[in-house]
């Protein structure tokens, strides 16, 4: 009779994997949507932009300068004749590699250093989360702008400079998981059945680490935009004439009074942005940690 | 006792890892390219003198050098600064070399002083009713509205926020509110509300998650089984124990925005830290630099280290270590 055991796969429902029931969740979420397009059109823009760009950055053009929108130019040109829309799409190109370079680099630091104080335990755990503690209570914007004036406003020392100042929320993450995996019941359990390291990484630790990177990651990407847009306020945004987000709004607030059409792409463009990050996180959060966060 | 024993050790922190942040940051500084004297307006005056008369040029330059200690080794330059920092003697700065660090930094220092302050309150008077009200009627239409409204406040920085301003009440209703400068109450409007928008999500998304976590507590419902009145339970019972968790969002947030007076000035022209420290890392006057962010980030941890005992008295449960 071992035959009638054997359900056919037919009656039984498949069991949904954890991403599929995570994008459901995701989904009903209207602003994370939204979100989520509006970020996917802002990466493309980034990739392809440059191609499209009607004219260089840093092209200028003296007849034409302090245009409003026109055919010619369509979002207008600033005080030096650039072509606003080839600047804002150059603009996304270095926000992405700024956003997800830098985003990368902290998430490295981070990963390295949460596992090494996680797993050693000790005096190193003791000395490291001293470190996260600092990096914690010091602003880091601050060191942001020592280093790039130290080492220079190109593309990759501002990456960096947002990079190695904003590990300490990956590092705790890390450590935290760490330790409570470590001693979680599931992992006791696996390992008493006799389950392989491997098979226990795979089937219990992974799942978890993953979606809390996830969340981690996407809160991490505006946080960095912003960083980096905030160096341009105290002018030691990329060199002129790299144009980024920060380095357009400074620019269009120091021409505001009599050309205030220079704002409103490029401000409306980042806060758009921004704020697409944001509710793409917030969407992230909520589907793959129903349980945790408000 | 032990409450001095944690102050000392407290305290005792902050100074190493200030003087640590001094000397790191200035020897950075001392290695970077470029210099105060290259690039700022004293640069052409002196390049004038450096065609016109050579050796006059290097005779400035060195009584410069002497002036500001330059000519010793790196590491006494650096001892010099963290002296200056523990007793608050600053020296003078390049641009203005008659003028010592200290008294401009007494009015500087209140200015931001007030601009972050005044935003941690407001953001906290309308902050904590929105985060009730959205507790209070979670999942309906008016949560999600203020929730989504929170989550924009914090997405957008202090300094988009403060160019839509000048955007609004300078070109589209010029003369309502003033956009630049210091001094009367009108010019306070403007920059408190941008950096206290941010705050305001923050708060209110707080406390509607803890509230909500309260509101899910056994005690409340024994409140409520006893038949305390809903609205004395709400105030007496449930948002006084949120509340203290609120203590430890606001340490980060006033770091937040200590950090955002700096772009805040900058774009309302305003007198302050801020503004100080924007000029100086454009001009490279290191030793206004340097005086600057460490005042800023003594604010941030001295604030960080008052919202820890103000916890601990709150919450008996808290033991400071």
């Amino acid at each position: 009779m071992a035959v009638v055991l054997e359900q056919s796969p037919a009656v039984r429902p498949r069991p949904q994997s954890r991403w599929l029931q995570a994008w459901r969740r995701y989904s009903r979420n209207y602003f994370a949507v939204a979100g989520l397009i509006w970020v996917i059109l802002f990466l493309l823009t980034g990739i392809i932009g440059p191609w499209i760009a009607p004219y260089g950055y840093a092209d200028t053009d003296f007849l034409n300068v302090y245009q409003g929108p026109s055919w010619q130019h369509i979002m207008g040109t600033d005080n030096l004749g650039h072509d606003m829309f080839s600047q804002i799409l150059w603009s996304t190109r270095f926000a992405i590699e700024i956003a997800f370079g830098a985003t990368l680099v902290s998430f490295v630091i981070g990963v390295i250093l949460g596992l090494w104080a996680g797993l050693a335990g000790g005096i190193t755990d003791m000395l490291i989360m001293r470190l996260v503690d600092f990096m914690y209570a010091f602003p880091s914007y601050f060191l942001n702008l020592i280093l790039v004036v130290k080492f220079g406003r190109g593309l990759l020392p501002i990456l960096f400079a947002i990079g190695i100042t904003g590990w300490a929320g990956y590092a705790r993450l890390i450590r935290s998981l760490v330790l409570s995996l470590r001693n979680s019941d599931m992992v006791e359990a696996a390992r008493a059945l006799g389950a392989s390291p491997v098979h226990i990484a795979r089937k219990y630790v992974f799942p978890n680490v993953m979606t809390n990177m996830v969340v981690a990651l996407a809160f991490g990407i505006p946080y960095d935009l912003t960083a980096q847009a905030a160096l341009s306020v105290v002018g030691l945004g990329p060199a002129p004439p790299m144009p980024s987000f920060g380095n357009l709004v400074a620019n269009a607030n120091a021409n505001i009074l009599g050309y205030p059409w220079l704002l409103y792409f490029p401000a409306g463009i980042f806060a758009l942005t921004l704020l697409s990050f944001q509710f793409v996180a917030d969407g992230l959060q909520e589907a793959l940690n129903p349980k945790g966060g408000n | 006792m032990a409450i001095v024993r944690f102050l000392i050790k407290r305290i005792v922190a902050i100074i190493l890892t200030m003087s640590g942040v001094i000397a790191v940051a200035y020897v950075m500084m001392y290695y970077a390219p470029g210099s105060f004297f290259s690039s700022s307006q004293i640069a052409s005056a002196l390049g004038q003198l450096a065609v016109q008369d050579p050796h006059a040029y290097q005779v400035t330059l060195k009584m410069f050098e002497e002036r500001y200690g330059l000519d010793k080794p790196l590491w006494e330059q650096v001892l010099k600064y963290i002296w200056y920092s523990l007793t608050f003697n600053f020296g003078n700065s390049y641009e203005n070399p008659n003028v010592s660090i200290i008294s401009q930094l007494k009015v500087a220092l209140p200015i931001s002083l007030e601009l972050a302050f005044g935003s941690v309150v407001v953001a906290l008077i309308i902050g904590l009713p929105l985060g009730i009200i959205a507790a209070l009627k979670r999942n309906s239409w008016l949560d999600y509205t203020l929730s989504t409204l929170s989550m924009t406040g914090q997405a957008i920085p202090a300094f988009v926020l403060a160019v839509l301003f000048i955007l609004l009440f300078g070109v589209v209703w010029p003369g309502t509110l003033p956009i630049n400068g210091w001094g009367t109450f009108g010019n306070v409007v403007l920059p408190v509300l941008s950096l206290a928008a941010p705050n305001i999500g923050t708060f209110a998304r707080f406390v509607r998650g803890s509230l909500i976590e309260v509101l899910r507590q056994d005690y409340i419902r024994t409140a409520q089984a006893k038949g305390v009145p809903y609205w004395r339970m709400i105030f007496r019972h449930a948002i006084r124990n949120s509340l203290t968790a609120l203590i430890t969002v606001v340490g980060p947030t006033f770091a937040f925005t200590v950090v955002g007076t700096v772009w805040v000035e900058d774009i309302f022209g305003i007198p302050g830290l801020g503004k100080m420290l924007a000029s100086a890392f454009g001009n490279l006057d290191y030793p206004l630099a340097i005086t600057s962010v460490y005042l800023l980030c003594m604010l941030v941890m001295v604030t960080n280290l008052i919202v820890d005992l103000c916890y601990a008295w709150l919450d008996p449960r808290v033991k400071l270590e």
